[in-house]
């Protein structure tokens, strides 16, 4: 598996490769497959389970098949527009909520409970009103990650700090420039937060409809594999899935880190 | 009064909208957007004839042993990985890598393997919320003052004991906080294991309905979830800030 | 500007006709109705052109919300505030401020540059001019060439400094300073003391600065106006007369400033 040295949450924040370590995590990995190979020889593990050469022979095949990284396409472009359009409808929307206080109270309520809805018992109704389309499967990756944008930029623009809200208006920013150069920055820390946790969302909710649907993509491969018995190729296709996820985490991890750099500076 | 205005200014846009709604939908022609009335009457009847309730109680208990078990586990690892530096630091990017797999995509494999019944879904919730419980408590162990650490060290409390009344109390907090992040995870897998096959809950009830174009029974299984999910996820916090009032009251800390 | 000089012992009533900010009757205060609380009654002054005015009066008294009053932050309960002629309604294109809490006042995403610029931005200026009216004020408070940097890569005296510069840089007429030097170290505070005589004298802006450090007020003000009571108003009002330049150890061995100090003391401790 990929990832030795830096990870989103690294308990130890070394730059430099530590090889005991690594080699430790290599053993590890060792010891893992062997015991699941020794599992299922042995008869612990349910028969159809693969063995781990055959999950590392699929690994390999799978990536050279076109139908793969059609799938796979469709669940980035899917997950990718869902995420961008949450982002985009999240942060105007939050700083919005959070600035104007009527419409804080009003809106608190739906906030709430839009967020602690679980957006997935929606797609049987979606279904039937839009179809086994990309355009469902869109709309409900939105409906899934716009809450965490949301709610992060309601509260990341009620923290903005009375001091600089005095310095805009003695200066008289204009209206577009403070929301743009003043709200948004300062909400920036939290918006981040909930962007990330967004993303990861968008790629549940897409995988989530193409598993239940029969809309294409790394999900409905899944499902396909998993109903030909193909169970080395399912397990190839969750290991890719599994990469997309933590790839995207790290990403965006890493690019929060470098955006925020004042915000960590000023916080002590 | 002022407690009055506050709660008429929370509620005036929901009731408004869910107004509109109603008599938006009233007249509804479109086969797939039935009146909001029909949703809540049909919901209504199955309540009364029992149908929901029964697919409620499987569902619910489904989540329940499955957030148990994804408790226990993470708990239990999250204690031990926090308390041994090397095997944390070992098996870091593992649970890393294994935490950002889409918990969808386990569905149909895990389905797959233990069949139809309640334990693919117990599985399949065990499975997605122990990620967020034993990070959290692996955070809460940490947390735990060297201090205390050390006094535990230098008394010689055993093992088992220092876990128990030591460690443990210290990542309460956060091993709270680790499973409402799992809560509603485990609602969504719940709903995604029993929409993809199942032949009890709500999500079979969704399913067959809409498979038998009964659409107003999709509509109000998908609300149902919604709300329940809601209910879940608030009436916990609110538990949870409870527990945790309590506790720091105790000064169990 | 050099008219201070001109009129040494100096009348309350002066500078009528070259007035840059008269003040009558002010009150502000805070919340409505039942709620309402005055913090200040009923105060009156005028600051002529280029002239350097402090108020001092004891912590809490409402120095800050005078300030909020002059600046258009906050809504008069009665009286008024002239700036140039015309009634203030709200912030006003000639008058600027540096804040009592510089670490709030500057923005911590902007370069110290881009904090400077801002205001001028929001003016609508090119980025090439504003840029160099930025660069130029860096250059003027002693920050030349640091324009990259954030304001959390500098020290508290740095900091201040910048604030200083964008309120120049935004070449209002009036430059309120609220406690400027409040809380950076005492040699930081001289060095940024005696950058503000020097800014006053090179460019000729007018100044009123709010502090609860008498010796502060007395050394850098043509005229101190002592603010006391509850609600605050105008108890006392004493020209210094040392005219533009001033000097760490002489100015403040001056018998006058020595006199300018009892007297102020004294009327605070009432
Ligand atoms: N936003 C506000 N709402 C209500 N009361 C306020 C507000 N701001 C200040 N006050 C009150 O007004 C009074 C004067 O405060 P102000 O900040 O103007 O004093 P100050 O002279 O600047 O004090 P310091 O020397 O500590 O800066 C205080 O009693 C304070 O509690
Ligand atoms: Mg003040």
């Amino acid at each position: 598996m990929a990832t030795t040295t830096t990870t989103p949450m690294a308990f130890s924040g070394r730059p430099s490769v530590n090889w005991t370590l690594t080699f430790q995590r290599v053993i590890t990995l060792v010891v893992i497959l062997l015991l699941w190979q020794f599992a299922l020889m042995s008869g612990l593990l349910p028969k159809i389970t693969p063995g781990v050469p055959d999950i590392v022979t699929s690994i390999f095949t799978v990536v050279t098949m076109g139908n793969f990284w059609v799938g796979f396409g469709y669940t980035l472009f899917a997950a990718l527009a869902g995420w961008l359009l949450s982002c985009a409808i999240g942060v105007v929307l939050g700083l919005l909520i959070g600035t104007v206080r009527p419409l804080d109270r009003s809106a608190a309520l739906i906030v709430e409970f839009g967020r602690a809805f679980p957006t997935i018992a929606l797609m049987p109704v979606m279904m039937l009103v839009l179809g086994a389309t990309t355009n469902m499967k869109i709309t409900m990756v939105v409906l899934a990650a716009v809450w965490p944008v949301l709610v992060q930029s309601i509260l990341g623009s009620r923290r903005l700090d009375p001091g600089i809200v005095s310095t805009a208006t003695v200066f008289q920013i204009p209206k577009g420039l403070w929301f743009r150069k003043v709200l948004l920055p300062s909400a920036l820390p939290f918006i981040a937060t909930g962007v990330r946790i967004s993303a990861s969302i968008a790629i549940l909710a897409a995988v989530g409809v193409e598993v239940l649907t029969q809309v294409p993509g790394l999900g409905r491969l899944i499902t396909l594999a998993q109903e030909a018995e193909r169970w080395d190729n399912a397990l190839a296709y969750l290991f890719f899935a599994g990469i997309f996820g933590w790839l995207v985490a790290s990403l965006l991890g890493r690019a929060e880190g470098r955006l925020l750099r004042w915000n960590r500076q000023s916080d002590d | 009064m002022r407690t009055l205005t506050n709660v008429l200014w929370r509620l005036w846009l929901p009731v408004l909208l869910v107004v509109l709604w109603w008599f938006a939908s009233a007249n509804s022609t479109n086969l797939f957007v039935p009146p909001l009335s029909r949703i809540l009457g049909v919901m209504g009847r199955d309540f009364t004839n029992g149908v929901l309730l029964q697919a409620m109680s499987s569902s619910l208990s489904n989540l329940a042993l499955g957030l148990l078990i994804a408790s226990v586990v993470g708990v239990a690892l999250g204690l031990i990985l926090g308390e041994t530096k090397r095997l944390r630091l070992i098996l870091d990017p593992y649970i890393h890598f294994v935490r950002s797999v889409p918990q969808s995509a386990l569905v149909p494999l895990i389905i797959g393997i233990f069949g139809l019944g309640s334990a693919s879904k117990i599985y399949a919730v065990a499975l997605a919320c122990v990620w967020p419980i034993l990070l959290n408590t692996i955070d809460g162990s940490l947390g735990v003052e060297v201090g205390v650490r050390r006094v535990s060290r230098v008394f010689g409390i055993p093992r088992m004991l220092y876990y128990r009344r030591v460690v443990l109390p210290g990542a309460m907090p956060q091993v709270i906080a680790g499973i409402r992040v799992a809560l509603p995870i485990g609602i969504v897998v719940m709903v995604v294991s029993e929409l993809f096959a199942s032949n009890v809950g709500l999500g079979f009830y969704i399913l067959h309905s809409s498979s038998t174009f009964r659409i107003p029974e999709t509509w109000s299984g998908a609300l149902l979830v919604g709300v329940i999910g809601y209910v879940l996820v608030i009436g916990f916090s609110l538990i949870d800030r409870q527990i945790l009032a309590w506790y720091h009251k105790s000064g169990a800390r | 500007m050099s008219n201070t000089e001109s009129v040494p012992g100096g009348t309350l009533t002066r500078v009528s006709e070259d007035s840059l900010l008269r003040v009558t009757d002010l009150s502000l205060g805070y919340g409505e109705g039942a709620d309402e609380k005055r913090i200040i009654e009923n105060l009156s002054l005028t600051v002529g052109n280029g002239e350097f005015v402090s108020i001092v009066g004891p912590s809490g008294v409402g120095k800050t919300t005078l300030l909020k009053g002059l600046s258009g932050l906050l809504k008069p309960k009665a009286g008024q505030v002239v700036v140039g002629g015309g009634a203030l309604e709200g912030p006003h294109r000639d008058v600027a401020v540096v804040f009592q809490d510089y670490s709030r006042s500057l923005m911590p995403w902007m370069t110290t540059r881009e904090n400077i610029a801002f205001p001028l931005q929001g003016r609508g200026q090119k980025k090439p001019l504003r840029n160099k009216a930025a660069d130029e004020a860096l250059d003027a408070v002693g920050l030349g060439g640091q324009g990259n940097k954030y304001p959390w890569e500098m020290s508290g005296g740095m900091q201040q400094r910048v604030a200083i510069a964008r309120a120049l840089a935004y070449n209002a007429k009036v430059l309120l300073m609220d406690e400027p030097f409040a809380s950076v170290d005492a040699q930081t505070r001289f060095d940024l003391e005696d950058l503000v005589i020097d800014l006053r004298e090179k460019l000729g802006v007018t100044i009123m600065l709010v502090t609860h450090d008498v010796d502060e007020a007395i050394y850098l003000a043509d005229r101190v106006i002592v603010i006391a009571e509850k609600p605050a108003t105008v108890v006392d009002v004493i020209e210094t007369g040392f005219g533009t330049h001033r000097d760490q150890v002489a100015t403040k061995a001056d018998p006058r400033f020595q006199d300018a100090r009892g007297r102020i003391l004294t009327r605070l401790r009432k």
